[in-house]
């Protein structure tokens, strides 16, 4: 009688491992914390770890809003935003979908592209959406430490029809791919659990050695159902996910293509001491492949180990061995396979004080296997040289799953692979969206046979960004499909380049996911959702024109060099009297030979060349013509001056006069000692 | 009863602005010198964007540690960081940053509860820093981004980057000149505090700081705060004018320099102190070695009142504040009902009995935060509660409408004077 129930717990938990549920047929009036860790190794040496914390409220109709364990600051983001579902995460480093596996629950739900990506769905009235959405985005960004705030931009965030989740109208998405993760964003996600980083699982989150790894992504995934009417009310839901992976210490066990044994203590340099008293429940679980299964499986069949061994095998055998006996060993069959993966697991409730758990794995023996893959693999990138046009391809390529699928019905001439894409491009990248070509196994198709369904928001200039939405349907025996589009690059105002203006632009990853398959285990009696198979392309990285930042500077000194050059010139003119200057200096001669020769020798001079003689008294005349020319050319500088910058001067103190016919600078105005040094300098 | 309330208010107006002006300008000053120190602040900002900038982040992030570890809580220490220097691709040690080579302390340790770094990356510009000192924000903007500073607060303005002659480099795009830095504190001193719910309406003047210490650390770091002139404003800059602020030392491991020579100095001042050292101003500000820091630290003190070697460092880097000892509990109120029947008198030659209930009990508020002001500045009683009654007056236009008719035969008789 003890038996089932408890299996059917398991099995409850398990399912709250791998999936988001939705929906529950049982109300619980209790709020609920449980935390879940996942270890799988990975088939190129590296250990993959996934913690998964989840709290439950139960609604506020019936508990009220006072809580004990869920925390207060989601609540009240949850009530004054009015959250449908919502979910953040933030991501560094890109999961490697042909290594690391694109058709598990994991790989679906927890590889993200890197940065920050939010999305939310608002139960309020669609005019109101936006509004809530910005106010969402700077909740958040003080929440966790982020720049979040930038997504409250228009330009940075779109409204998605059907292409990434099925909610019209009052769904938002936006991302940041050049965020930076790091410390401080996990210890705010961190103090969301009411043990912290303090008991049971997360103490196991050494910062230094999660931010070592090739890939950490830190989730927070959020169901309300506090506002849906109508409907069975389950109160909030708040998922909190961790995944990382990890590089095992390189302990070298003979052969180089051993797989690295490790140890919890090992890749996390600490251990569990317990489990988070508050938590209903804390389990380990260690996930072995369905490939390495099967492999395995063969080498036993291989050896003829019978049946009662079976179980002792199943954790300690001539390849690996665990460091602990599991508590239960739970095989789960997945789809389209005749194996199935394998799931220790491990109850940390059995765990002491004194005795820390400590799970290692050890390798005995080389051992090969790949992970299951989408059944197309997509991947990304930008054609086209020159800084002013380019086009974006997305190529999809079979894997061997999709192969071995297509295998079974490759006779019915109807079946349809259906892939759907989901691209935001920011504006100052301008997509040409009628130049889209898809391409079947290289040959150019007809868009209509090839599209079913398709929906596209054009960019608009600093306001929205790009938006393509498509549904492909592509033959199943295909090897491969591209889609290619044009795109032309913007330009930005100068100040709306960020510092780094050089690294380029980044397009944030489109959206690739395949709903006809579900990621899913199966674990019988088991009715939870599914999700569909979902991967996230490459950010790409676009190098925009930037403009010659030190150009402003440049005018500036250019400028001024120009006016030096015309006001010290101006001066000269004006200031040089060269009439006096003559006439002083003849003065001077004039009174240094004061002898009567040289009065009359100038006399005669003065006679032979025909002209009367000058007084010293009288050079009027000449210094007159003299200073004709040099109005004349005044007011030939002066013009030019006036033709080529009058504002300028008018700026400078200069006032018009005369009916606007003359600019005149108030004697008071001129600052003498700028014209000096200005005329000195020439 | 409304209209006679109205015109009483109208003639307690009429009086009160004749005097105001003359008790303003005697009184202002003695306001901000009483109001007492009643919590600390700090903003830290690393302006410097790249990785070779990664000592500018390891200064702020080791100024960040002492003021925490001086008594300055989380909340109310704004961190602004240009660039993620921690989990950088290029940083050998992931989440982690020291400030020496022995790499002893991690300065972005868990057991410093990870830095809650509150603007970082490309939020870090000039325009939002403005905003944070000024604090106009936009309605969204969460109390963790925010300087919610009062007039008791002391605030410690810790900068760090690369600078010149009057200017400070952001995320080596824009600058930070000394003049707005200079309109910034200006207006910091002088800032009215808008009431969102009453829009344009001035509920009260409040200095956002009582004292705000400038610190600076980088290249002719001084002529950054040359025009400052609010009073209250201690500055301290790594360089006099022309000089460098050079680097302590380089880490081969990290393979950049991990901190600057004032800020190295300034932490090996603290390190020697707890919460509980009483090291003045003073001893801080003799500590830097000309030959050491390889400039000169240049410390202006004109716009500050107080004695340095009198003010503990703990005032602007810890949160230690200056303990009354009262004889009895909630001495507060026998001084409350003292300041009641003093109003009282005033209060019956011109109001009503109606207003005076509610007078009395805004006036309490007032009189509780500024209880050993009232005796410096004769005056104040009577400002404060002129104050009341323009908090309580519906529409200002009436007032402001009088205080121009006023005007006008003052300007008479100015200009009949003049003549």
């Amino acid at each position: 009688m003890l038996l089932p129930r408890q299996t059917r717990l398991v099995l409850f938990l398990l399912s709250n491992l791998f999936f988001i549920p939705i929906t529950f047929s049982l109300v619980e009036e209790q709020e609920q914390f449980t935390e879940e860790l996942l270890l799988k190794p990975l088939p190129d040496r590296k250990v993959l770890s996934h913690f998964h914390f989840q709290s439950r409220a139960p609604p506020t109709a019936s508990y009220g809003h006072h809580h004990r364990l869920f925390p207060k600051a989601i609540y009240q983001l949850v009530h004054k935003y009015r959250i449908r579902e919502m979910e953040l995460s933030f991501t560094q480093g890109r999961w490697n979908y042909e290594r690391w596996g694109g058709f598990d629950p994991i790989s679906s739900n927890n590889a993200k592209p890197p940065g920050v990506e939010l999305w939310a769905v608002f139960d309020v009235p669609e005019h109101q959406v936006d509004a809530y959405w910005k106010n969402l985005t700077h909740t958040l960004s003080g929440l966790f430490c982020a720049s979040i705030n930038f997504l409250e931009s228009s330009t940075t965030y779109a409204a998605p029809e059907w292409g990434f989740q099925p909610f019209t109208g009052s769904l938002r998405y936006g991302t940041l791919p050049r965020e930076a993760v790091c410390t401080e964003n996990l210890t705010p996600w961190l103090k969301l659990l009411p043990c912290r980083d303090k008991a049971g699982l997360s103490a196991l989150l050494d910062r230094p050695s999660i931010y070592k790894g090739f890939y950490h992504s830190q989730q927070l995934h959020l169901i309300s159902a506090e506002f849906k009417s109508g409907e069975l009310d389950s109160g909030i839901i708040l998922e909190q996910t961790l995944t990382v992976v990890l590089q095992p210490g390189a302990k070298r066990t003979g052969l180089a293509y051993f797989q690295p044994s490790w140890s919890m203590s090992s890749i996390f340099g600490r251990q569990i001491t317990g489990k988070c008293v508050l938590a209903k429940s804390s389990n380990v679980f260690l996930q072995i492949d369905r490939d390495a299964v099967s492999e395995l499986k063969d080498m036993w069949k291989e050896m003829s180990v019978n049946s009662d061994k079976m179980s002792k095998s199943l954790w300690s055998n001539p390849y690996f061995e665990l460091s602990r006996a599991p508590d239960r060993i739970k095989e789960a069959s997945s789809i389209n396979s005749d194996s199935a993966s394998i799931l220790y697991e491990f109850f940390i409730q059995k765990c002491s004080k004194s005795e820390s758990f400590d799970l290692g794995l050890t390798w005995k023996s080389s051992f090969v296997w790949s992970c299951p893959k989408a059944p197309l693999h997509a991947t990304r990138f930008l054609m086209g040289s020159g800084n002013e046009r380019g086009s974006i391809a997305i190529s999809l390529r079979t894997t061997e799953l999709n192969r071995r699928l297509m295998d079974a019905d490759i006779s019915e001439e109807t079946c349809k692979l259906r892939v759907d894409i989901f691209q935001m491009v920011p504006w100052y990248v301008k997509v040409y969206y009628h130049t889209l070509l898809v391409f079947v196994d290289e040959k150019p198709q007809a868009l209509t046979d090839v599209i079913e369904r398709m929906h596209v928001s054009p960019s608009e200039d600093k306001v929205s960004p790009g938006l393509m939405e498509l549904a492909l349907k592509l033959p199943c025996g295909l090897n491969s499909a591209a889609l290619t589009v044009e795109f032309s690059k913007g330009f930005l105002h100068i100040d709306e380049y960020p510092p780094d203006a050089n690294q380029g632009f980044d397009i944030p990853s489109a959206v690739i996911s395949f709903p006809r398959f579900n990621t899913r285990l199966h674990f019988p009696k088991d009715d939870s959702e599914r999700s569909p198979v979902l991967s996230y392309t490459e950010v790409l990285l676009v190098p925009l024109t930037t403009p010659d930042f030190s150009m402003p500077y440049n005018v500036i000194t250019i400028t001024c060099t120009v006016f030096a050059l015309y006001f010290g010139s101006l001066l000269n003119v004006l200031r040089r009297r060269v009439g006096e200057e003559e006439r002083i200096l003849k003065e001077k001669a004039a009174n240094k030979k004061t002898g009567w020769i040289s009065i009359l020798l100038s006399k005669l001079f003065a006679k032979l060349r025909g002209r009367p003689s000058e007084s010293p008294k009288s050079p009027a005349s000449s210094s007159s013509l003299v200073s004709l020319k040099l109005l004349l050319k005044v007011v030939l500088v002066a013009s030019v001056a006036v033709g080529w910058q009058i504002e300028f001067l008018e700026l400078c103190g200069f006032e018009r006069i005369d009916g606007e016919k003359f600019l005149d600078l108030p004697i008071e105005k001129v600052d003498m000692a700028a014209l000096v040094s200005a005329g000195s300098e020439l | 009863m409304k209209k006679n309330w109205y015109f009483n208010l109208r003639t307690l107006l009429f009086s009160f602005l004749l005097f105001i002006s003359s008790w303003v300008s005697s009184c202002s000053s003695s306001y901000s010198a009483t109001t007492m120190h009643t919590n600390n602040w700090a903003v830290l900002v690393c302006t410097s964007r790249f990785w070779f900038n990664y000592r500018h982040m390891a200064n702020t992030l080791s100024l960040y540690r002492t003021v925490k570890r001086l008594g300055i809580p989380d909340e109310r220490i704004i961190l602004m960081l240009a660039d993620d220097m921690a989990c950088n691709a290029r940083n050998k040690y992931p989440a982690q940053v020291f400030n020496n080579e022995n790499h002893r302390l991690n300065l972005y340790g868990d057991n410093v509860e990870a830095s809650s770094v509150d603007y970082r990356g490309y939020e870090v510009t000039v325009e939002n820093f403005f905003r944070v000192l000024t604090g106009r924000h936009e309605n969204a903007v969460p109390r963790s981004k925010r300087l919610l500073s009062d007039e008791g607060s002391h605030i410690l303005l810790y900068m760090t980057g690369h600078g010149g002659d009057e200017f400070l480099k952001f995320q080596d795009s824009e600058e930070l000149q000394s003049h707005d830095l200079a309109d910034a504190v200006k207006q910091m001193k002088e800032k009215r505090r808008w009431d969102d719910a009453h829009d344009h309406h001035v509920l009260g003047f409040m200095n956002w700081f009582k004292e705000l210490l400038i610190m600076v650390d980088t290249c002719q770091a001084a002529t950054l705060f040359s025009q400052l002139h609010s009073p209250g404003v201690l500055a301290i800059g790594s360089s006099m004018k022309g000089e460098n602020s050079y680097s302590h030392h380089l880490d081969s491991d990290v393979g950049v320099s991990v901190v600057d020579r004032f800020t190295f100095y300034t932490l090996a001042f603290f390190e020697r102190l707890n919460i509980y050292d009483n090291a003045s101003l003073i001893s801080l500000f003799a500590s830097y070695n000309p030959n050491l820091l390889m400039s000169t630290a240049y410390y202006r003190t004109d716009l500050y009142q107080r004695q340095l070697d009198k003010v503990s460092v703990t005032n602007f880097f810890g949160s230690v504040m200056e303990t009354i000892h009262t004889d009895t509990a909630y001495k507060a109120s026998s001084s409350m009902k003292s300041l009641d029947s003093e109003m009282d008198s005033i209060i019956d030659e011109t109001a009503s009995m109606d207003e005076r209930r509610s007078l009395i009990s805004t006036n309490i508020e007032d009189q509780i935060d500024n209880s050993n002001m009232a005796q410096n500045c004769p005056f104040h009683k009577k400002m404060s509660e002129f104050y009341d009654k323009i908090k309580e007056i519906r529409d200002v236009d009436t007032l402001v409408n009088y205080g121009l008719v006023l005007t006008l035969p003052v300007l008479a008789v100015s200009t009949l004077l003049s003549r």
